[in-house]
């Protein structure tokens, strides 16, 4: 049997070749699409790795900026961590999602937005508190470069996902879907062969027997008519089509 | 106060803070810390001033949160010692100058039962300096109205939550405007106090006082523009004493905006040059050269408690000593701070004090 | 995609380090305090690590946080589990706190894009 590795079991006929022929041409339309999508998400990822780690880079120098001011508050209004956190009421920093599409996985990206009040308007009335609210300002910057990196990272996380299983099903189908349906139609293609040879030798084993009875048939008949042909004067009707050359006969 | 008795009560404790203010740190001694690369180097520098080994016991990565609890806590023994063997009146004016501090840890107090925090987590938080007696049964308050009932009214600060203030009040009044409405009647009382006193200390103390007021005045003005405090709720805030009072406090409500604070204090030649270029760096990124309108007023202060040196049997030294270690607290932590976080150019910052 | 109406509740951005980082985050208002639960913690010396590693826990599994912010000297104690975090969301960011500058080297995406190309 011709077709080594697994194949799909199939009857092999006409029509299921017919079925393989136009499901190997899907995989393979398959495999050169999800390939090309691929290679799309592939760059977009590497276009973001290089973005998070300039990103990175730049969070460590935007962070050090904002604990550098809020060391300048400390020193003009004290230590107000405490009232800080006691003071926390509402988000007044928030983030909402978007998506974006790219070669057809949604990538969210983070957008932030302010909403509500400054609950912190009124820290450092009495000392320090345009140091504060600039302090503020220098970590509100801060958090939104965090926030940029975020969007970053989570399409990293997402991307990096979609990556491998669309790596993964363009190996499927490479390795796998393809050269199954491959083997399926060289196991039909062999077996209508060997089907085909099968008829034919089986056709002319028919004949050949049939020859043989026919001749068998002849001996007998020419036989008897040895026998008997003194007694019958026409042992045989004439057979017209195997004897053609009759003499013309006339009238 | 006459010179002639001075000396029976207090000469001891005024030869004492003389002692400590001239342990306080001099431009050398600056120069050195400046040039540290690590805060190991400057623990190194520092061990060699007043401050001996005070971190000695602490492992080698030491934060600036550390250097700043243990120079506290060094301003705090001292203090305590002098507290300790001051007699009547010395003693009372010593207590003024801790009521400060209870102001803001009673402040970290209502903010926690508002929040219904741990109260022992916020006892650890506290001001050491403004401890006072009653403070941890603010533990056993759970809400606020208890907590103004059998706490508040037995601490040293009760004539000022009197006056000022219900219990109602508490809950819904924004905690910076309590602080603020209790740091004005503690000046005020404070004021008053040093007034009857008379004498080189009233009027020292005094000139100090109306400074500081006149300071949180111009201060609450600048930092409530733009915010929901109303101008009268402003003028309430304003201790009613000091150079501006009352008449610049009168135009300082009506101020909107930087410039008009200017044009008020420009009347008074002594604030005069605060405003002349630090309206630039305002608002603004502060450059490594510009100093802030809060730099002068800190340089301005630590001017006129070094002045109280200058004069004999008086007690604003006690408070000018406490002022000026604070300021030199501040200053350690601020050279740390940028020697830890690498932005040495800004490290000529801080206030010198001698 | 399962997630995708999830997207849209996730508002907030948690945090958990330092005092000052905290503070300094908080001053920017990302702070949201609901009844008693806070969408930040500060760790100090005294923090025991299961606080910590509960506290992440729940953040990660609350479904109104975008982001978590963590400074990298605590993610370092609780790498473990930031490790095993391979969700999408909420998404967990290192940052760098005032003592202790960034290395790029220790964190946890970085490490996975230098699995990925540095090999």
């Amino acid at each position: 049997m011709s077709g080594t590795g697994p194949r799909i079991n199939i009857f092999p006929t006409r029509m299921a070749l017919t079925t393989m022929k136009t499901k190997l041409k899907g995989a393979q339309t398959g495999h050169s699409l999800l390939k090309r999508k691929s290679e799309a998400l592939t760059k977009r990822f590497r276009t973001i790795v290089q973005k998070i780690e300039e990103a990175k880079q730049k969070m460590g120098k935007v962070m050090q900026v904002a604990s550098f001011s809020l060391a300048e508050v400390t020193y003009i209004a004290g230590d107000i961590s405490y009232q800080v956190q006691e003071s926390v009421k509402s988000a007044q920093f928030r983030v909402r999602t978007k998506q974006e599409n790219v070669s057809g996985v949604m990538l969210p990206t983070f957008e932030s937005y302010l909403e509500g009040g400054n609950a912190f308007e009124l820290t450092g009335l009495g000392r320090g508190g345009q140091q504060v609210q600039k302090c503020k300002e220098t970590y509100i910057k801060a958090v939104e470069t965090l926030v940029e990196l975020a969007s970053l990272q989570t399409a990293f996380v997402i991307l990096d996902e979609v990556i491998k299983v669309t790596n993964r099903r363009v190996n499927a189908i490479e390795h796998v879907i393809i050269p199954r349906i491959e083997n399926t139609i060289k196991y039909i293609i062999s077996e209508l062969d060997e089907q085909d040879r099968e008829e034919f030798f089986r056709l002319k084993k028919v004949q050949g027997k049939k020859k043989k009875d026919q001749q068998a048939a002849e001996k007998e008949r020419q036989l008897k008519d040895a026998q008997d042909g003194t007694q019958n004067y026409d042992p045989q009707p004439a057979d017209l089509l195997e004897r053609n050359e009759d003499t013309d006969v006339i009238f | 106060m006459e010179a002639l008795f001075f000396n029976i009560n207090d000469g001891y404790l005024e030869g004492i803070v003389r002692g400590y203010k001239s342990a306080i740190l001099n431009s050398t001694h600056y120069l050195n810390l400046t040039q540290c690369e690590t805060l190991d180097d400057l623990k190194l520098q520092l061990s060699a001033t007043d401050y001996g080994n005070f971190l000695a016991n602490e492992p080698s990565p030491i934060s600036t949160a550390t250097i700043n609890e243990k120079a506290t806590q060094k301003l705090v023994d001292e203090f305590k010692y002098v507290r300790a063997n001051a007699v009547e009146p010395l003693a009372k004016f010593l207590d003024y100058l801790t009521y400060a501090y209870m102001i803001d840890n009673v402040i970290l107090l209502i903010t926690g039962t508002l929040h219904e925090r741990d109260t022992h987590e916020l006892l650890e938080r506290c001001h050491p300096l403004g401890v006072f007696d009653t403070m941890p049964a603010l533990c056993v308050a759970t809400n606020v109205a208890e907590l103004y009932d059998t706490v508040l009214v037995d601490s040293p600060l009760a004539p000022y939550f009197k006056n000022c203030l219900s219990a109602n009040d508490l809950d819904e009044l924004n905690i910076e405007i309590i602080r603020n409405t209790l740091y004005k009647a503690y000046l005020e009382d404070f004021y008053r106090y040093c007034k009857r006193i008379g004498d080189a200390t009233g009027q020292m103390m005094s000139e100090i006082l109306e400074f500081e007021a006149d300071r949180r005045a111009i201060n609450i003005t600048i930092n409530s523009f733009g915010t929901e405090l109303s101008r009268d709720d402003r003028a309430k805030l304003f201790p009613s004493l000091g150079k501006l009072y009352p008449d610049g406090h009168a135009k300082l409500a009506r101020a909107d905006e930087i410039e008009h604070v200017k044009n008020v204090v420009e009347v008074w030649v002594e604030y005069r040059p605060f405003f002349d270029n630090s309206l630039t760096s305002f608002g603004g990124a502060a450059t490594s050269e510009a100093k802030t309108l809060d730099d002068r007023f800190f340089e301005h202060e630590v001017h006129l408690n070094k002045l109280t040196f200058q004069q004999h049997f008086h007690y604003a030294i006690f408070y000018a000593f406490l002022k000026l270690k604070e300021q030199e607290i501040r200053n350690i932590v601020w050279i740390a701070e940028c020697i830890s976080q690498g932005q040495k150019e800004r490290i000529n910052n801080y206030i010198p004090i001698f | 995609m399962a997630q995708l109406s999830s997207y849209k509740d996730r508002n907030f951005i948690a945090v958990i380090g330092d005092e000052d980082s905290v503070t300094g985050l908080l001053l920017a208002g990302i702070g949201h305090v609901n009844g008693p639960k806070k969408n930040f913690l500060v760790v100090d010396s005294k923090t025991p690590l299961s606080k910590i590693e509960n506290t992440f826990i729940e953040f990660t599994k609350k479904n109104d946080i975008a982001i978590i912010l963590i400074n990298q000297h605590i993610a370092n104690d609780i790498r473990p589990l930031l490790d095993d975090h391979d969700q999408a969301f909420p998404t967990v960011l290192e940052i760098p706190s005032k003592d202790h500058p960034y290395d790029p080297e220790k964190d946890s995406v970085l490490k996975r894009v230098q699995r990925l190309f540095g090999e």
